[in-house]
C-alpha cells in the first residue's frame, strides 16, 4: 500500500463517495402521484383484479363492492398496506378472513400510502354509497379469459417445465415452483409448490384471473413486461388442475446435496490424478539431491 | 421505481455505482502508481501441499461459476433456451452445486492453511484476511441460495438480470430485486461489495487471469545443475 494511498487519493475517493450519495438522495425523492379515485383505479386493474372484484363475486378473495361500509377506514388502511403484518399480529377479521378463503393470505403489495389512499378512493367511488346487494347471486368469472380458450394440460405441462416457452417470453414455471408430476428433481423453490394452486385458488376463474395479472409483488416482477396469453393461462390451469391431484408434492434438497457432494468428489479426484505428478515431478528432487551433495 | 424505500435505492442502486466506480476509478489510479502490485503475492513455496488441495479446487469452482453468472447475465435469452430443457437445467444446476462446493471446501482450506502455517500466516495482511471471509461468505451465500431458493439459473434471468441490465444502461428498476428473500439480496450486495473491495486487496489478480496461456508457445526450462560427481 504505497503512494496511490496518499491523502490526495483519499479525497477523491471520499469525493467519489459523496458525490454518489448526494445523486441519489434526489432520486430518493421521488414525487408520489397524486391521490385520485382514477389513479386508485389504475392501481385496481393492475394489482388486485387478479383475485377481487366489486359486485362480480368472490374470485380468489372476496367481492370488494360495499367494503368501505363494512370496514372501518382504518382498518382497511392497515389491511391493505400491510397484510402480512396484520395477520401476524393475530387481527382477528384478518385471521377469520384467511380461514374463510382457503387459507390464502393477501399478499404485500408493497404499495406506498399514497397509492393505498388513492385505491380507498376509487373503492369508495364504486360503493356508490349503497349497502352490498346480497340478493344478487355470485356470478361464475369469465372476464380474464373469454370461454372460447379451452386448456390443454398437456400444453400446460410443457409451459411448466420448459418444454414449451411462453409467447412473451416469461420463464418456465418450474423456474420457481414445484408441482406433483414433474421431473426427477422437481420445480423451484423459490415460491410455493403448486400442487394444491387449483383448489386453493378457487378453481377455473380464480387461477385464471391470477395468472391474468400475476398480482403478487414476486410474479408481477417477472410478469408485468412479459404477460401470459389467454390461450396459456387456460393450458396452465388445465395443467394445475390435474396436478392437484397427484398427491406428492418434491423436495429435493436432500438428494440435491448428496448428488453435489458426489460431483465434488467426482471433481476432487480427477484432479489427484491430473495433477499426481505435480510433487515429484522435477524441482523437489533436485532440491533434496542438492542439498544431500 | 415508485414504491422504493429510500433504503432499497441506497442498497440496490447508489450502493453498486459507487462498487463499481471504485473499482474502475481506484484499480486505473493503482495500475498507474503501483503496477507490480497487480498480482496476488504467492505463497507457494513457503507451503504447497495443502495449497495445491486449496488454491485448485477453490479457483477452478469459482472460475467456472463466475462464468456462467457472467453468460447468463450477458446473453440471458440464450441461456434461458439452454435451460428451458428439464435435464439441461438439472445438469447445470448439479454442476453448479458440486463446483460451489468444490470452491467452499478450497477457500476454506486456504483460510485454514494461512491461520496454521506459521509462514503463511506471517505474509497474510489485514485486508487479505477481510477479502478471504467476504469470498467465503459469498460463496456459502450462493450455495445457499442454489439448494433452497432453486432454480437459481432460471430466476436470475427475471430478476437480477434485468436489474444488472437496467443499471448499466442508467434507468435503475430494482422492483425485480427488493421482493426477493433477504439471503438472496444479500448474495447481490455482498457481490458489489467485492467489486468494491476489488481495487484495495490483492483481489486486483483477478484481471491478470493467464488467458494469454491457451495461445502461446511453449517456454524452453534449461537447469543448470551441476554435475554429481567430478567436482571441479
Amino acid at each position: 500500500m504505497q503512494d496511490w494511498h496518499s491523502l490526495k487519493f483519499r479525497i477523491v475517493v471520499l469525493g467519489l463517495i459523496g458525490w454518489v450519495f448526494i445523486a441519489f438522495a434526489y432520486a430518493a425523492e421521488a414525487a408520489p402521484p397524486a391521490q385520485t379515485p382514477a389513479e386508485g383505479q389504475k392501481i385496481f386493474q393492475e394489482k388486485c383484479v387478479g383475485c377481487h372484484t366489486i359486485g362480480k363475486g368472490k374470485l380468489v378473495g372476496p367481492d370488494l363492492q360495499g367494503i368501505t361500509q363494512k370496514r372501518a377506514k382504518a382498518w382497511l388502511v392497515q389491511w391493505i398496506t400491510a397484510p402480512d403484518k396484520m395477520l401476524a399480529a393475530k387481527d382477528p377479521i384478518a385471521t377469520q378472513l384467511v380461514a374463510e378463503y382457503n387459507n390464502l393470505a393477501m399478499p404485500n403489495m408493497a404499495l406506498t400510502d399514497a397509492q393505498v389512499a388513492s385505491l380507498i378512493a376509487y373503492l369508495e367511488t364504486q360503493s356508490g354509497g349503497a349497502a352490498p346487494q346480497p340478493t344478487q347471486p355470485p356470478q361464475p368469472q369469465t372476464q380474464p379469459a373469454p370461454a372460447a380458450v379451452v386448456g390443454e394440460p398437456a400444453a400446460g405441462k410443457a409451459l411448466f417445465n420448459g418444454g414449451q416457452r411462453f409467447k412473451n417470453g416469461g420463464p418456465p414455471c418450474m423456474g420457481c415452483h414445484s408441482v406433483g408430476g414433474i421431473g426427477a428433481l422437481g420445480g423451484g423453490a423459490l415460491g410455493p409448490d403448486l400442487t394444491g394452486a387449483y383448489a386453493k385458488y378457487n378453481g377455473d376463474a380464480g387461477l385464471t384471473a391470477f395468472l391474468n395479472s400475476a398480482p403478487t409483488v414476486t410474479m408481477n416482477a417477472v410478469w408485468a413486461r412479459q404477460p401470459m396469453t389467454p390461450q396459456e393461462q387456460a393450458d396452465l390451469v388445465a395443467f394445475l388442475k390435474q396436478a392437484a391431484v397427484t398427491e406428492r408434492p418434491i423436495d429435493a434438497v436432500g438428494q440435491l446435496a448428496v448428488l453435489a457432494v458426489a460431483g465434488m468428489i467426482v471433481l476432487l479426484v480427477i484432479a489427484q490424478l491430473y495433477w499426481r505428478k505435480r510433487l515429484v515431478a522435477v524441482r523437489r528432487p533436485m532440491v533434496t539431491k542438492n542439498r544431500i551433495a | 421505481m415508485q414504491n422504493a424505500t429510500p433504503l432499497d435505492i441506497l442498497l440496490f442502486v447508489a450502493f453498486p455505482y459507487l462498487a463499481v466506480g471504485l473499482a474502475i476509478f481506484v484499480g486505473v489510479l493503482r495500475y498507474f502508481n503501483d503496477r507490480f502490485s497487480f498480482s496476488s503475492q504467492s505463497s507457494q513455496f513457503l507451503e504447497n501441499r495443502a495449497l495445491f488441495w486449496g488454491s485448485v479446487p477453490w479457483h477452478y469452482g469459482i472460475v467456472l461459476v463466475l462464468t456462467a453468472h457472467l453468460l447468463a447475465a450477458l446473453f440471458p435469452t440464450q441461456w434461458g433456451n439452454l435451460i428451458a430443457d428439464q435435464t439441461r437445467l438439472y445438469v447445470l444446476e448439479l454442476t453448479g452445486l458440486a463446483l460451489a462446493l468444490m470452491a467452499i471446501l478450497g477457500l476454506t482450506l486456504l483460510i485454514v492453511r494461512r491461520i496454521t502455517n506459521a509462514r503463511a500466516f506471517s505474509v497474510t495482511t489485514f485486508w487479505d484476511w477481510v477479502l478471504l471471509a467476504d469470498l467465503l461468505l459469498q460463496v456459502i451465500l450462493g450455495f445457499w441460495i442454489a439448494l433452497f431458493y432453486r432454480w437459481g439459473s432460471d430466476w436470475y434471468l427475471h430478476t437480477a438480470v434485468p436489474w444488472l441490465w437496467s443499471l448499466a444502461t442508467f434507468n435503475p428498476q430494482i422492483q425485480y430485486v427488493t421482493v426477493l428473500p433477504q439471503v438472496v439480496q444479500w448474495h447481490f450486495l455482498n457481490a458489489f461489495l467485492i467489486t468494491a473491495l476489488f481495487p484495495f486487496t490483492r483481489l486486483v489478480h483477478f484481471v491478470t487471469f493467464p488467458i494469454t496461456y491457451w495461445w502461446r508457445p511453449y517456454q524452453v526450462v534449461i537447469w543448470n545443475r551441476q554435475p554429481r560427481t567430478g567436482k571441479s
